[in-house]
């Protein structure tokens, strides 16, 4: 290695073979597991058996697809379907009310801003796993244990989301353009329709997907609550796949490829944003 | 950027406003969903799991009943026992027609007023016709009646023929029968098929464990709910644990893949079966029509399983239940279900029918089914099963496994096994 | 754009422009009342179903609350800790979690390093690589994990496939579920593939921060690339790498789905035959809603909760101490 290369900071170090190879090697183990499952999707049950195993894809997946979406005993249709209810709900109001707050701490002047963020910051702390047991008797007494509204309840906001509003429309908005619009006569929800909103898009987009990939993914709490109903997510009537008397790699590989189709398409789509969502978190 | 924001923004606003749209709906569904009742059309879901052989029932009942829509749901055994409990307790939830097994009846008929008295049906009609332990059984001590026996687990040894033939063992299912009057001429017939072919005999020693412990007097509880490990306990985990020395066991978890994947690729040559066990071969190796045969099981006689259907009295219709389940247990349904996934019913006037006793099963290289498991079921001597039989079973039989994987000498897994049981005994 | 908005906005105010006083009162609201309007959707729900939850869970820990048995209720006072201090399933649940938690957190905060290293420089298709590592992030954990039950798996599986190739295990299969270590072993490769894209894309982005003259003084002492890395960046980002230990051991202390699903049966919530990798998350699920012991599931929620302020506690001083030591 010659110091000329040296004296440049790294990014500036253009890539060798060398770290083009390790990139590589990483998005190769990185894309193996989802390859396979589409393999194994694919294949019959001999296949699945072999060895050396397969690594080439079958002509079986519309015969496997069409045994997972008949299978009496899953609701596999309907379970994406509710898991879509649920990431969109949750989605759509996460982002609502977490830009409406966050726009509250950024912009407004208020007794207990200051304080009241603390707070919000500190519930980021908080793991609200652990309260799952207390979360399923309210959601007995309430009487919605076993319906979607059980999953989407909880989630309908996020102090992350609140945190993360606050900081966008903090740097991506002026106090003057506020200021502005109020001197105008503007009553504060109009500014926020017409002057944040408009301006923090690319934050609703980033927030907009970091929300629905968690939700979509969710597994410990709608095991809890919607396991053995007719209404569980994907990801329930994926573990009732893998766990009932007649359990069939093809078929659960089938159908787990299906419950990850469309997280894969958004990556396509919003992987951009995706990856700024997340390297943006880092700064905080 | 900026463009895919703005059209996230909107797709996110439409999909907010679908997604209201479409909780709207399903929450009106969920209103109603377990028994909806709009417009007289009653949609009754029944809970179970393996193959009960409803399919076609179902089919047929609907073609009768117009106005009823029948929702089969098998799911994984213990999680359905564990599920409908959780359902009584929240109130709500519970299918219209749940199956109960053996191993849970007792926890369930302590809890009777949660349950439709079926006596008030009309059901008493039918104590006459079953096995008097069966009617029993699901009887709480107040006299209501919980559930309509459906089938019981008389016991036999299924084995498969070819692999006999191959290993140079008798495959005539007399003479296989005569191979094993007891356990030990078991492990000894396993000891020589194992040096013979370099195979494992047997799919798992659990199941070896449950059909020599429902062989017995007293399983895990005596009738005052304590735990008896040394009896029927300790001599069914002897023969389990002898068969792992004798490296007869192929080491799989019943009902798991690894299992299924034991049936394809020749992995045991027996495997102890009671009367429901059919089903399961039947739909685990559909390819091996012709390749099995059914033997005695060694010890003579036990029950090992079958259930009752139950309808929890949260449901909302629970007379058109009552009528689907009284249609069920009729003589012609059970001899349907009997011949299709061999489950033997519970009620003895059939152990003479005749299409019962000729019945042949073809799967099975024409075994007469109906001989073999009627035989059996009119001896049966039941056993008492506790409040905590399920989870003291899954505890005994995770110790089995842990032998089975090598992790845990089978000298010292008797005292594990004492353990573990005592603390799902107080779970 | 909005700007324009704002202006066209104006023209039309005065001719609307209610009375006075009713403005008065109407802006009165509007700068004193709204900002907690805005604010409180947050709140409220938060108190409900997060805040609520939690508190709650310390009563329910402190009484008895059982699914199978709702005539047991009432008061149990420390019962349900008392049972839980001399409870081995909870002491062995606790050395499981422990021991998947190191697997995965070291090496895949290590790797994501290295990894991150990798992006942290000029490349064709820097965007390319960047949305690829973040695959195994998107795809659910409940599909990645049944990909690896079948991966794992004794006598078909595709890593006894691989180790058959460099002449391991030929005679007699690995059990991976069998044994400790290598159900350990098998959930943290699991945790790691997940994880470490997203660590990877957090501490690239503390890279980027890191100005270049840092760098361009530290070249005159010649240190190499891995020097570089070591002596420069990773002092530089400690602040987020103590940000990524903190997440991981909060999320690592909690693991669920991966050792729920990795069982042949997860109905059971067995986590191996032996618990050999039932984690305290698993238990939970097992006393609470298998053995429909609320009360005690619900004491073990709190005493988890106990266990991860502690590490993470301990987790941030000794981050912040290494890192400090250079």
């Amino acid at each position: 290695m010659s110091t000329r290369l040296l004296s440049r900071a790294p990014q500036d170090t253009p890539g060798t073979w060398k770290s083009y190879l390790g990139l590589f090697a990483i998005l190769l183990v990185s894309a193996f597991p989802v390859y396979w499952m589409f393999v194994i999707a694919t294949s019959t049950d001999d296949a699945v058996m072999k060895s050396p195993p397969s690594v080439i894809p079958g002509d079986q997946l519309m015969v496997n697809l069409r045994e997972v979406f008949t299978l009496q005993d899953v609701y596999f249709t309907a379970s994406l379907i509710n898991s879509l209810i649920v990431a969109l709900a949750v989605t759509a109001s996460t982002l609502f009310f977490c830009s409406l707050a966050g726009f509250a701490f950024a912009k407004l002047r208020f007794k207990g801003n200051n304080v009241l963020m603390f707070i919000v910051i500190l519930t980021l702390t908080v793991p609200n796993q652990l309260g799952v047991v207390a979360l399923y008797i309210l959601m007995g007494k309430l009487g919605w244990n076993g319906q979607l509204i059980a999953v989407i309840a909880p989630g309908l906001v996020s102090a992350f989301g609140v945190f993360y509003m606050r900081q966008f429309i903090g740097h991506a908005i002026p106090d003057e353009l506020v200021e502005a619009a109020r001197i105008d006569g503007a009553l504060t929800l109009r500014i926020y329709w017409t002057v944040v909103v408009p301006a923090i898009r690319p934050a609703l987009a980033v927030l907009g997907l970091l929300t629905f990939v968690a939700t979509w993914n969710d597994f410990q709490w709608p095991l809890i609550t919607l396991n053995g109903t007719d209404f569980p997510t994907s990801m329930v009537a994926l573990s009732d796949l893998a766990s009932g008397n007649y359990v069939i790699y093809r078929r659960v590989l089938a159908g787990a490829f299906v419950a990850t189709v469309p997280l894969i398409v958004l990556l396509l789509i919003g992987g951009r944003q995706l990856v700024r969502g997340i390297m943006e978190g880092a700064l905080k | 950027m900026e463009r895919f924001g703005r059209r996230a923004a909107r797709v996110g606003a439409a999909g907010l406003a679908a997604a209201l749209a479409i909780a709207g709906c399903s929450g009106q569904a969920l209103e109603g969903n377990d028994s909806s009742t709009e417009g007289g059309q009653v949609t009754l879901k029944v809970n179970f799991w393996g193959d009960m052989g409803l399919d076609q029932l179902k089919a047929k009942y609907e073609a009768d009943h117009p106005n009823v829509k029948i929702v089969l749901n098998s799911g994984e055994y213990n999680a359905q026992h564990e599920d409908l409990q959780k359902k009584l307790v929240a109130g709500s939830g519970a299918p219209d027609i749940s199956a109960v097994d053996e191993g849970f009846i007792v926890q369930f008929r302590s809890q009777a007023d949660q349950f439709v008295n079926l006596n008030d049906k009309g059901a008493s009609s039918f104590e006459s016709k079953y096995l008097p332990w069966k009617w029993q059984a699901s009887q709480s001590t107040d006299g209501k009646q919980i559930g309509l026996g459906t089938d019981v687990g008389g016991l036999a040894m299924c084995y498969r023929t070819d692999l006999f033939k191959a290993a140079g063992l008798p495959t005539d299912r007399d003479a296989v029968s005569k191979l094993w009057p007891s356990w030990d001429q078991f492990i000894e017939t396993g000891k020589t098929y194992t040096a013979k072919t370099g195979k494992k005999f047997v799919d798992s020693a659990t199941n070896l464990f449950n059909p020599v412990l429902s062989q017995q007097p007293v399983g895990f509880y005596d009738q005052q709910e304590t735990l008896q490990m040394e009896g029927g306990p300790k001599a069914g985990f002897d023969v389990a644990m002898k068969a792992i020395d004798a490296g007869l066991s192929a080491n799989l978890a019943s009902f798991q893949p690894n299992w299924d994947q034991g049936f394809t690729k020749d992995q045991f040559a027996v495997l102890a079966c009671p009367a429901w066990m059919l089903g399961h071969i039947q739909k685990t190796a559909p390819n091996q029509a012709g390749k099995w045969d059914i033997a005695a099981i060694p010890g003579g006689g036990g029950n090992w399983g079958g259930s009752w259907w139950t309808i929890p009295k949260q449901g909302k219709n629970v007379d058109e239940a009552y009528k689907f389940v009284e249609w069920l247990v009729q003589p012609e349904q059970q001899i349907e279900v009997f011949k299709k996934v061999g489950n033997l019913p519970s009620q003895p006037e059939l152990y003479q029918n005749k299409e019962i006793l000729d019945f042949k099963k073809e799967f099975f290289t024409n075994a007469p089914t109906g001989q073999i498991f009627a035989t059996t079921a009119a001896n049966l001597k039941p056993q008492y099963l506790g409040k905590k039989n399920g989870p003291t079973r899954v505890a005994v039989e995770n110790v089995i496994n842990r032998v089975q994987q090598g992790q845990l000498k089978s000298a010292d897994a008797w005292a594990e096994a004492v353990k573990e049981a005592e603390k799902a005994s107080k779970s | 754009m909005s700007l324009t908005d704002v202006r066209a906005m104006r023209t039309e105010e005065p001719k609307h422009a209610p009375p006075p006083r009713a403005k008065f009162w109407l802006y009165r609201f509007d700068t004193k009342t709204v900002p907690y309007l805005l604010i409180a959707p947050f709140f409220i729900l938060f108190a409900i179903f997060g805040l609520f939850p939690i508190i709650f869970n310390g009563v329910v820990a402190l009484r008895h609350w059982r699914l199978d048995d709702p005539t047991l209720t009432g008061w149990a006072g420390m019962e349900n800790f008392t049972k839980l201090a001399s409870d081995t399933d909870f002491w062995d649940a606790l050395v499981n979690t422990f021991g998947i938690f190191i697997l995965s957190t070291v090496p895949q905060l290590l790797i994501a390093l290295m990894l991150a290293n990798l992006l942290n420089r000029k490349l064709r298709g820097a965007t390319f690589w960047r949305i690829g590592v973040l695959l195994p992030y998107v795809t659910p954990v409940a599909a990645s994990t049944l990909v690896f039950a079948v991966f794992f798996s004794r006598d078909y599986g595709m890593a006894n496939w691989l180790l058959s190739l460099v002449g391991f295990g030929e005679e007699q299969p690995l059990d991976w579920r069998a044994t400790t270590w290598s159900s350990w072993i098998a959930i943290a490769t699991m945790v790691n593939w997940k994880w470490i894209g997203y660590n990877a894309l957090l501490y690239l982005s503390a890279m980027q921060a890191i100005p270049k003259d840092v760098y361009e003084a530290a070249a005159v002492d010649g240190a190499g690339p891995w020097r570089q890395l070591w002596r420069i960046t990773v002092p530089m980002i400690q602040p987020v790498v103590l940000f990524t230990v903190i997440l991981s051991t909060i999320g690592g202390l909690q693991l669920f789905n991966e050792p729920m699903l990795f069982d042949e049966n997860p109905a059971l919530a067995n986590g191996g035959y032996d618990h050999q990798w039932r984690t305290i998350a698993q238990l939970i699920y097992k006393v609470g809603w298998r053995d429909l012991n609320l009360g005690y599931a619900a004491a073990m929620s709190w005493a988890l909760f106990l266990i991860i302020l502690i590490v993470a506690a301990i987790n941030a001083l000794a981050t912040r101490r290494l890192g400090g030591g250079k």
